[in-house]
């Protein structure tokens, strides 16, 4: 499956995926749409695209590599820090940082431990125990101490977390009929996972304006 | 210091091309040339929208955590980072296309509260202690695969500021 990227602004065809809003169906060769077909975003004919050439990843390795850390993080809590600072650098308009860290992030997110057996009803375990066990004691702390940053964030945290919790509880008892037929946006300020056709104008958690919620597609 | 253009709020009225001493605002990919701004501000009293703002080039030391706080911090990322590990599996390889796309969103919303919980943990500013502790302890990492060409270029390019 190869995907193409408009010239004009920027919008990228994926085989895979199509233009379901277009009634172009997922796994549409590109040489099959027809020539008449344009840019959903700018109307720019086909001509206009050019082929995405895609960097071969290698394989990551199936074993966790033993990565000598002061700090003693997981090799998936690295990637997290380091995508934390790609985004410190991006507010401070460092684009060269921001690329290098998250360089960093994503060899570390590759040579993550992975999941054995991965379930839903283990994950919303994670999560529950978190919202019972750790985020009351969390807060208290952060309140002791005056920390209102970290009240912030916990604020924030422990409500998307509530939001996962009854997501998967849903999914768990009545399957993805609730989903099916509508949108998943993710707010990439908070987390906050909105289920629903179109995104709330700001965002209920961290308040943020719609733009900041993205919407996830569905795969192929 | 330089001037930053938000493209989302800019909307053309182009009176910074008409302020500029330098000519720094006007340029092919409607951002401003860093090199050639001057800090003088101009463009960001002339513009209409609000798009344009001062970026600085120094940051304050970043707040001081305590030490009980960053433990509580590290106990709930570690489990969140586990709820990223499960779903991107689950978005991976589950059968029912819905399942894996709110997995995948699963996946994203742990990143991104993992995310915010490190900047509270200590690792706010790219130029603290903090993240450069962490770039060097980076040294010791030995597999032929690891890119320690990025953090040699993090720890020349970023000043340590605490």
């Amino acid at each position: 499956m190869k995907k193409y990227v408009c010239t004009i602004c920027g919008y990228i065809y994926d085989e895979a995926a199509g233009s379901p809003d277009q009634g172009i169906a997922a796994d549409t060769k590109w040489e099959d749409l027809p020539e008449t077909w344009v840019c959903p975003i700018c109307t720019a004919p086909k001509s206009m695209f050019n082929e995405v050439k895609e960097e071969v990843k290698e394989e990551a390795e199936e074993k966790e590599q033993k990565l000598e850390n002061k700090l003693n993080l997981s090799s998936l809590e690295m990637s997290i820090l380091c995508s934390n600072l790609a985004k410190g650098c991006e507010k401070q308009v460092l684009m060269d940082e921001m690329a290098l860290f998250q360089k960093l992030a994503d060899y570390f997110k590759a040579h993550a431990k992975k999941t054995v057996d991965p379930q839903f009803e283990t994950l919303r375990t994670l999560v529950n125990e978190n919202l019972s066990d750790i985020y009351p004691i969390a807060s208290q702390t952060a309140k002791e101490l005056n920390d209102r940053g970290s009240l912030r964030a916990l604020v924030w945290s422990e409500k998307v977390s509530r939001i996962q919790s009854s997501l998967l509880d849903r999914l768990l008892k009545e399957g993805s009929d609730f989903i099916e037929k509508t949108n998943v946006y993710v707010c990439e300020i908070c987390g906050y996972i909105y289920v629903g056709d179109e995104a709330p104008e700001i965002c209920p958690v961290c308040k943020v304006p719609n733009f900041k919620l993205h919407k996830i597609e569905r795969g192929q | 210091m330089h001037a930053f253009r938000n493209l989302r709020n800019c909307t053309k009225d182009c009176l910074c091309l008409y302020v500029c001493p330098t000519g720094a605002s006007d340029t092919e990919n409607g951002q401003i040339d860093f090199k050639k701004c001057i800090a003088c501000g101009l463009c960001i009293s002339a513009c209409p929208s609000h798009a344009i703002s001062m970026v600085p080039d120094t940051f304050a030391p970043q707040q001081r955590k305590a030490d009980a706080m960053k433990q509580e911090m590290m106990k709930l990322i570690q489990t969140i980072a586990e709820q990223e590990a499960a779903a991107h599996e689950l978005a991976k390889h589950s059968d029912d296309k819905v399942f894996a796309q709110l997995a995948a969103a699963l996946e994203k919303s742990n990143r991104i509260m993992a995310e915010d919980l490190f900047r509270e943990a200590g690792y706010m500013l790219p130029q603290s202690k903090n993240t450069h502790d962490f770039l060097r302890s980076l040294k010791a990492v030995s597999d032929d695969r690891f890119p320690m060409e990025a953090v040699d270029q993090l720890l020349t390019l970023l000043d340590q500021n605490d």
